[in-house]
This record gives structure tokens, sequence and C-alpha cells, in this order.
């Protein structure tokens, strides 16, 4: 057997061996099996010690040959071997990710309490303040100083809990303007809204709850007109119901305000060419609104031949079941998840 | 108030649909609930009855023939129909309240439409008789239209009146309001009397303020029979059901003019005087109900001198009632103290056509005018006559009162530019009087609208005729810095973070029953109580919103949901309200269901989103357990929570018993009483990032079991000192391995100084001391 011949069978015998090893620890071994101190091409070079010169350089090219090859070989096998890992643990570690993840959990907000926000965002948004009051109050508060004298018709239209002589459970947001008025003084210009809670002797059912949110508006100052109301209430509507919607002013009464009136909002279903939403009118009652009783203002510390002012108010609750179709009242209080749930 | 079409144009001409005047109405006057036609039937003619004869084959039914301009054969059940008769007739294809008549055979005798009631025709049992067909008058042309000849060919418009506009409680009130939206000339009649030679002999005194004017005539030779069918028809259309025709023509003209007027049967007065005074305390009237009602001071009564006939403004006696044999009627027209007769009304719960009408206050020039209309009915419908001359008291002030009114002030006031003739417009529209100087107008308010007192109603009445679609859209001059107060800042900030932590917000009711006041409060602490509730179930207010909260948890764990997180930002009402948050806690929270993973709520589960709360509004708290808790409280599992040793709230777990007793699985409850907590006013100031490294120390102690967790961390942060910056209990362990008494705390100490790098030496120092101070103080000892 030539030199070369030998030669060509360790290579011939290592690519044999080399492709059959699976772990880096026998790939070690094949190392050493052929490149170590003690391996096959060490002792095929010891073999050599006695060839010429010229042939020492020829096995010697040849030799590095082999080892060349050797060596990519077990790098090769190498590479081979770890990718293999690789893939087997990426293998044993699929997963079903089709399966449901594990949800964190939102809570919701109320969706009176979203309304209401989305209401003081609005009129934040016009440079109003926020003005908050009890919801026990003295009768002076919620009824004489506007305008609702003791015997007064009007206070059968919101029929009230008394909880003394003077006092009760308020029946509308307004002792906050008075409230508010009296604070400061008759001298400087208004601007709040006052949302809250209120209560009035009703029964229970689809449309009355006796408790309820109010959101109301007052301004008051030396210039303050009807088209000043008419103009914000157009800004509220398109702002909760949509672009496109138009209002309307019907008179009214309400011993606080004068003169007083409903505020229509065009419908948002049919666009005002009338549906059973807006029972065919085109139109919904959505709030009440009016330019401040004189008597209120005069009653409130302010002198009616230089201050002017307008209010508005409307119940929360309506305009969350306008906007969101919601049919009975008692679902906000309620607090059944399936109907909280529903509003993200 | 609702008005008939015809009765409403006797003093307008209306020339355009009612539905449109409705439309109209509502836009430019008060709010039209409806405008219907006061029966929708169709097909309907005025038939003569030519022959009757027995059905073959049913006892109760008459084959009738009958001539409707043509033959035709209609079986009726009726036990009043009678040959001869000229009924009303629904023919084949008719709709009667929605209900169609067809072609049948009844019992095999075939029937061509059907002879009709007028409750058939769809006029409310309430105001006819339904015991038979309605027989028409002899003279009825065949083949015509019987609604026509009933006069219920009319329609209604139904006003929703606010409480201002008592004006609009009578047909020429309306027909004043439509003859202004109209534009059209307003027709006022005068009633044509005619005086017999007798002249009237009846004595009028006036005792009481609560009076104001008092008007008589006397009829006599009255007949009492029923009305015309116009003059039925017309109180039908307004809701007021016909009785005779004293009674009616009361009604009529009260209906009409808006003055409520009472007929006495003279023959059964007594005396020839009337006296007004207030009631005897002791005083009782039988009403013309026939029930007993006893007086106070405050009732008005008008007396025969002696005794009361009647109860002023809100109902005749019943001694004094007109019955089918009065003959002799004294009429009243008066006007009395509307806030009497709304105390005497709502106390008696009386509440009648009359009272309602005194109570928002009539008009005192047409007291005589309605007495006068009346007896001008009596003597044309009743056969009356008309003694000559009017008994009369009247203290009222019957002076027009004046308004004032620049045209400048209308226009800043509504902010568009009205001219002098739009104003002028609007006056004349209105009917009202006034005078003109230059721009300004002084204008004399008519006593029939009592509505009108100051220059902002008169802008109302301008605004309204002249136009709410005209006025301008413009915002606001007022220039002002809008936003939220920072307790409101505060409370969207705790919404949103408990949100985050994955809890619902719900909104309960804050009136509660009695019962359940001290479920979750610790004192009897004050409460308030309604003076008249609705029912026991809300009779007071609640302590806390955690009384909603559990309403709340109860209600959607009987609908099987089960696993619950809710949270409520609401009053506390105690001496004073108090804003609080409260939250209930019960089921799984967090879950991977197909992995077995489900993390029940438990009491540090509350524990951390209480302090992660806190944390977060810079709030620093000290838990502490109480030596006394509520009954339903788990005396175990509940911490107060303290600022600066102020109690602001609790966490606990709800007593096993009151669990049970309210179908509840485990629940966990919270208050934070947000008024009680001081927040920190200054803002947070950017403190620059570490820049050294910290040292971080392991120890673990074994202390007796009765030392809390809080107890052994202040010990640990006040022997720190500056440098520790940290400790995390990072274990608990009870067992084989300490003491049966004893347990053991991992700590992870953190040491740190914001200016240099520490030396090991002394963390190593300053741990021995934190351990020597553990062991001095809570008898601690170093495990190993
Ligand atoms: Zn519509």
């Amino acid at each position: 057997m030539s030199i070369n011949e030998k030669l060509k069978q360790i290579g011939e015998e290592a690519k044999k061996t080399i492709s059959i090893v699976d772990t880096i620890h026998d790939l070690n071994n094949e190392k050493a099996r052929y490149l170590g101190k003690k391996g096959l091409m060490a002792e095929f070079m010891k073999m050599m010690k006695d060839a010429t010169i010229e042939e020492k350089k020829e096995i010697g090219k040849a030799s590095n040959e082999v080892k060349q090859l050797i060596t990519k070989l077990l790098d090769e096998r190498k590479e081979y071997i770890e990718n293999k890992k690789v893939e087997e643990k990426l293998a044993s570690e699929s997963l079903d990710v089709t399966l449901p993840g594990k949800i964190s959990n939102v809570g919701v907000r109320h969706i009176l309490n979203q309304v209401t926000e989305e209401l003081e965002d609005l009129f934040i948004g016009m440079g109003y303040i926020i003005q908050e009051g009890p919801e026990i109050e003295i009768d002076e508060f919620n009824f004489e100083k506007l305008n609702l004298p003791k015997d007064h018709p009007a206070r059968d239209m919101q029929d009230s809990f008394y909880i003394s002589d003077e006092l009760l459970l308020r029946t509308h947001t307004s002792p906050v303007q008075v409230r508010t008025m009296l604070e400061y003084g008759g001298k400087e210009a208004i601007k709040i809204v006052c949302p809250g809670k209120v209560y009035r002797r009703d029964d229970d059912d689809a449309t009355h709850s006796h408790q309820f949110m109010q959101f109301e508006a007052l301004v008051v100052d030396k210039m303050t007109t009807l088209s000043d109301l008419k103009g914000t209430l157009l800004e509220f509507a398109k702002k909760l119901f949509g672009d496109d919607r138009s209002i309307r002013l019907r008179p009214s009464y309400f011993p606080f305000t004068e003169p007083s009136m409903e505020v229509d909002v065009s419908c948002s279903k049919c666009g005002g060419s009338g549906c059973n939403m807006c029972k065919g009118t085109g139109w919904i009652e959505v709030l009440g609104a009016g330019m401040v009783n004189n008597n209120v203002l005069e009653l409130c510390g302010y002198d009616s031949k230089i201050y002017q002012g307008f209010a508005l108010g409307m119940g929360v609750e309506r305009i969350a079941m306008l906007k969101y179709g919601i049919d009975d009242i008692r679902h906000f209080y309620t607090n059944d998840l399936r109907f909280l749930k529903q509003f993200k | 108030m609702k008005v008939s079409y015809k009765w409403l144009n006797e003093f307008v001409d209306v020339d355009i649909p009612y539905e449109e005047l409705g439309n109209k109405f509502s836009l430019m006057s008060q709010e039209v609930a409806g405008v219907y036609s006061l029966t929708d039937a169709t097909k309907i003619v005025v038939g003569h009855i030519i022959s009757k004869e027995k059905h073959p084959d049913a006892e109760k039914l008459s084959v009738c023939q009958v001539d409707v301009g043509h033959p035709v054969q209609i079986v009726c059940g009726a036990p009043n129909v009678e040959t001869g008769q000229k009924v009303i007739v629904a023919l084949v294809g008719a709709v009667l309240a929605g209900f169609k008549i067809k072609k049948a055979k009844i019992r095999g005798v075939e029937s061509n439409g059907m002879i009709c009631s007028l409750n058939e025709l769809g006029i409310d049992k309430k105001y006819v008789d339904t015991s038979g067909i309605y027989v028409l008058p002899e003279n009825s042309k065949i083949g015509s239209n019987p609604l026509e000849v009933l006069s219920l060919d009319d329609e209604v418009m139904e006003l929703d009146l606010t409480p201002n506009r008592g004006d609009l409680l009578s047909v020429m009130g309306v027909a004043y309001d439509t003859a202004a939206i109209l534009n059209k000339e307003l027709m006022l009649k005068v009633p044509q009397i005619v005086e017999v030679d007798e002249v009237i002999d009846f004595k009028i005194k006036i005792e009481t303020k609560k009076c104001m004017s008092y008007y008589a005539r006397v009829i006599k030779n009255v007949e009492i029979k029923e009305s015309p069918d116009w003059l039925k028809a017309r109180l039908i259309a307004a809701g007021v059901r016909p009785i005779n025709n004293v009674v009616d023509i009361t009604n009529y003209v009260m209906l009409e003019t808006g003055q409520p007027l009472h007929a006495f049967d003279l023959d059964k007065f007594e005396t020839r005087e009337v006296v007004v005074r207030t009631a005897n305390d002791d005083e009782v009237i039988k009403t013309l109900d026939g029930q007993d009602r006893n007086l106070l001071v405050d009732d008005i009564v008008i007396t025969n001198g002696k005794v009361p006939t009647a109860l002023g403004g809100v109902m005749g006696g019943y001694d004094t009632e007109i019955d089918e044999h009065t003959k002799y009627v004294l009429l009243e027209s008066a006007t009395f103290d509307p806030i009497s007769i709304r105390k005497t009304s709502s106390r008696l719960d009386l509440r009648s056509e009359s009272s309602m009408r005194f109570e928002r206050g009539v008009d005192p020039n047409r007291t005589i005018l309605a007495l006068n209309r009346a007896s001008e009915m009596f003597q044309n419908l009743a056969s009356g006559k008309v003694l000559s001359g009017v008994s009369n008291v009247e203290n009222n002030n019957l002076d027009d009162k004046e308004i004032k009114i620049d045209l400048t002030y209308v226009i800043n006031y509504v902010g568009y530019n009205y001219s002098v003739d739009d104003i002028e417009s609007v006056f004349d529209a209105l009917n009202f009087e006034y005078s003109r100087d230059n721009e300004s107008f002084i204008l004399s308010i008519p006593s029939r609208r009592k509505d009108l007192v100051t220059k902002q109603d008169l802008i109302e009445e301008i605004v309204r005729i002249h136009g709410y679609d005209k006025i301008p859209l413009t915002l606001p001059k007022t220039v002002s810095r809008g936003g939220l107060t920072t307790s409101q800042l505060r409370r969207r900030k705790i919404r949103n973070l408990l949100q985050g932590f994955g809890m619902d917000e719900v909104i309960s009711y804050s009136l509660i029953n009695k019962d359940n006041l001290y479920d979750f409060t610790i004192e009897e602490t004050n409460y308030t109580e309604l003076l008249k509730p609705m029912s026991i179930d809300k009779s007071v207010m609640r302590h806390t919103p955690l009384n909603g909260l559990i309403d709340a948890l109860k209600h959607n764990i009987a609908r099987k949901n089960k696993d619950l997180s809710l949270f409520e930002i609401g009053s506390k009402y105690l001496d004073t309200e108090k804003m609080a948050v409260c939250g209930v806690l019960s089921g799984v929270q967090n879950q991977l269901s197909w992995k077995g993973n489900y993390e029940s709520v438990d009491f540090y589960y509350v524990k951390g989103i209480i302090e992660s709360l806190l944390s977060n509004l810079d709030v620093e708290v000290k838990y502490a357990k109480p030596e006394k808790t509520n009954v339903n409280f788990h005396p175990g599992q509940t911490v107060y929570i303290y600022q600066n040793n102020n109690l602001i709230g609790f966490i606990g777990k709800l007593h096993p018993k009151y669990q049970a007793l309210n179908d509840l699985n485990d629940t966990f409850i919270f208050e934070l009483v947000l008024d009680d907590i001081k927040f920190q006013e200054e803002i947070n100031k950017f403190e620059s990032i570490q820049k050294y490294p910290s040292m971080e120390r392991d120890i673990a102690i074994v202390v007796n079991r009765d030392i809390s967790a809080s107890l052994v961390l202040d010990t640990i942060k006040k022997a720190g000192k500056k440098l520790l910056k940290d400790i995390t209990i990072f274990d608990i362990y009870t067992g084989e391995n300490v003491g049966e008494s004893e347990k053991s705390i991992a700590l992870k100490l953190v040491f740190m100084d914001k200016e240099r790098t520490l030396e090991t030496e002394e963390v190593t120092e300053r741990v021995n001391k934190i351990i020597k101070v553990l062991e001095k103080e809570i008898n601690a000892k170093l495990r190993d």
C-alpha cells in the first residue's frame, strides 16, 4: 500500500466514523483518535520518519490535506450535532399556540360615570369649572333661593324626600349653583357645571328612578345671552350625539329660569325624517334649559340689572339611554355585570 | 287640557289641519301630547230600522231590515233595538276601534253590518251609556254621517301644561295663543241674557281674604234634562262626563272660560244669603261624592249663613246638589286664594277640575263673563228664567299691572337684533295693550296672564312668538380657566387604578333598609332617616357604599357569576357626607382554566390592591389589627388602616355567619374614607437615578409567633437608619425546624448611599446592629 493510499484510507475511514457520531463527547473522542498526539495521523507521521526529504515534503503536503479534511468533517459534524440539539429542544418546547392566553383582568368604569366624565370634559374644554355640593341639602338652597317658595305649585313637579322641615335629599343639582353664586358674592362671573346624584319621590320603573344623576351648567356674566345658551346647547349636542345633529328649542317652565325651554336634538337614528325612536317626529327631547330667573340672581346676591345668565340641566341616565339605546333605567342601579361589562 | 277643534274654531278661524296647529303649538306655546280624532270609525251611516224579527235560532238576537239608502239585513244583539229607530250602522268594510266589520252568517242568518253603540265607535265607556245601541234623533237623515249628527266629527288637541300657564286651562286661553301663533283675529262673544221681571234677592258676605270675589245669579223654572248632542260631544272631547244640562253647562262654561262655577239647588239652600268664611275646626261637610270631610280653619267654606253648603273652590256640598227635580238654581262664580285651595285639595286628596284651575289662578275679569255665559245657556238649554241682577262682592284689584321694557334690553338679553316692528307684532298678535315711546314699551298686562310679571316673562313671549329658531348661535364671552379640582382628579385616578387592578365599578342606591344600617359600621353612629319613606327598603341613608356593593354581589352571584371584584366611589352619610371608596371581592380573580390555574381572592390579594393604591396616591399608612370589630367581620382577618394615627379605612373578610346568611362565598371588603385622608399637596420632584451600587444582605430571624410583621419591619427600619433603603420579607416559616410557638422570617435588606459606594465592613456592621436591636426589642434570634 502506497503512502498516499494509506492516507486516503485514513481519510475514508474518518468520513465513515465521524458521520455517525451523535454527541459532542463522541466527537471529541473521534478528534483524539485521528488528530490527537497518539492519534492515527500522528502514528502515520511517526512511520514516515525515515523518508527522504523529498518524500517528506510530498507526504507532508498530502497529510496536511487529510488533516484539513478531518478537521472540516469534525467541524461540520459538530455544527450538525449542535443544530440537532437546538431543534430537539425547540420541538420539545412547541405549544398549541391556539390555546387561550392568561387574561389580565381590566375592570370597567360604570357607564354613568363614563358619560359624566365625557360631559365634564366637554365643558372643561369650553372653560367650565366642575362644582359639587352635598346631597343632603337645606330647603332654602334646594327650593327657596331658586324661586320656589313654600307652597309653590311647581314643588309638585319634583316631589321630595324630606328629612326634617328644613332638610331634604336634593331634588336637583341646582343648589350647587346657589352655593356657588353665594360664594362668589355677586361680583365675579360664573361658569360652572354641577354633576351629582339627586333624589325624587318616584316609583322605580323602566323610565323613573328615585335616585338619578344630573348634570347642570350655569353661566352668569354681564353679557350672557339666550343666543349663548343656544350655541352652547348645539356644541353639546354635536359632541355627544354626532356632528350632524341640530337642536330645537320649545317653550317650557322651570321656576328658576325665564324664559325656560325644552331642548330637542335631531334624531340620530333617522337624522330627522322620523322613525320609531323619535316617534316619527325627527326630534328627541334631551334636556331643559333657560335664562336664569332674575329672582334667583337677586336671591343669590347678583344684581339682575348688571348680571344675566343661563342654566341647562340634564339627566345623565337619559343621555346614556339615548346614546347607547338602553331601554330601562333600572339597569344602571342593578349592577348586573352582563350590563356593566358592555361599556368598556 | 283637551281642546275640541270645533270649539276652538268658535274663537279663532283655524285654517290649517289641527295636527299642524299642534306642531306649532308645541314650538310656540305649550307641549302638545297629541292630536287625535274623537273617533276613528269609518264607513258608518245613519240607518232607519224598517223591520225587526226574532232570529229563528237565537233567543237574544234580532234580524233587522235597515234602510241606509239601500236596504241591508243586519243581525243585532242589543236589547233596545226597535222598528222605526234611526241608528248608527257600520257597513261591511267599516273599521271600528281597529276591528273590521265583515259580511257574516250569524247562526245561519246573513248579516251585512253592525248597529252600534257610541262605545263601539271608540268613545270611552266613562263618557257614554254602554247598555245598548245608540238611538239617533228622529230627524237624522238616512245615509248621512252619524258622527256629524252627533257632533262627534271632531278632533282633540291634548296639551301637557306646565304649572305657570293656568290661562291655557280654558278654550278661550288656548284661543288667545292660537290667534297669536296663526296671527289671526280673536272672536270673542258677549252673552245675551233676557232677564225676567223678578229681581234677585240674595245677600253675599265675604268674611275671609281667601275669597276675593263672589258673584251669583238666580235662575228659576229650570228644566233638568239631557244636554244637546253638540254640548255632550264637547264635554267628551274635553274629557268630562256629561251628566245633565245644568251640571253640563257649569262644566262647559268652566272649560270655555277657565272660571269654575257651581250651581246650588236653591230649594235646598234654606236661606237667602251666602256667607263665605273659613271653616271652624270641628266642622264637617258632606261633599258631592257622598263623603264626610273634616275641615280645618285653613279651608274655605260657602255657607248659607248657618252651615257649609260647599267646600269653596274644591267641591260642592251633597245637601244642595242639583238633581233631576231641581227647578231653582243659585249659580256661583267666585275667585279664591290659590294657595288655600291647593292646601285643602291636597290635604283631602280632592283634585277637581275646579281646584286645579283655582290653584293656578283664574282671570278675575272672567268671573262675571262666565256667570253670564252660563246664565245664557240655562236660558237657552234648560228653559231657565234668569232673575234680574247679580249679587256680588268684589275685592280683587282689577287694575292692569304694567311692565316697562326697552328694545335694547330685549336685544342684549336674547342676542338677536329685534326691531321695534318685531316687538309690536308679537304684542299685537297676543292682543296685549301697550304704549310705545320711541324704543320703550309700557305694557298693561292682561289679567288672564298671571304668569307675566317681569321683563323676563315678556322676553319669553317675544322669543316664542317671534320664533326660537331665529335666535343665533353664539358662545359665552366669559373667559375662564376650566378644570377639575384636585379631589375630582384624584377620584378619577382612583377609578382608573382600580379599573387597572381588574375591579368593576358600580353605582348603588344611597337609601337602604334601616335593618342594614349597622352592617358595616362599628358603633352606633348617627344616621339620616326620611320623614316619609316610600318603602321600608329605602328609608335611611347608608353609612357606607358597602351596602350597595354587597347587594350587587348578591345579585350577580344569584345569576351564576361568582367571581367578582367590585368597587364604588360614593358618599357615606354620617353626621356629614364623606366621600369613600369601597370594594368587595369574592371568588377567582385570575385564571388560566385549561392549566388549572385559579387564583382565588384572599386577604393578601385585597391588601395588595390597597397598598398599591395608597402607594400610587403617595399616602403612607400603618396597619393594625383592631381590638374589636363589627360582628359581621372575621375577627382574625380584619385590619384597620391609619394615617398619622387617624383611622382612614379598613380591609376585612366577612364573618362566616354573615356570609352564610347572605348566600355569599368567602368575601373580602375594604373601605377608604377619602375625606379623612390627608393627601400630599406638593408634587414629587425628580430625584436623580442612583449612581452608586446598592448592597443586599439576607437574614433570617426566629421570633415568637405573636410578633407581627409590621413590628419586625418597624424595628428593622429604626435600627437600619439612613443607609437601609428597602426591606422585603421573602419567607415565613413555621414547623419542625423552629420552636412550637415560634416562626422564622427571612428578609432581604438593601443598603445604599446616594453619595458613594458602600464599604462591605460598614454594611456588615449595620446588619449586626440591626440584629442586636431585634434581639433586644422583640427577642429575635438569628437563624442559621
Ligand atoms: Zn328618528
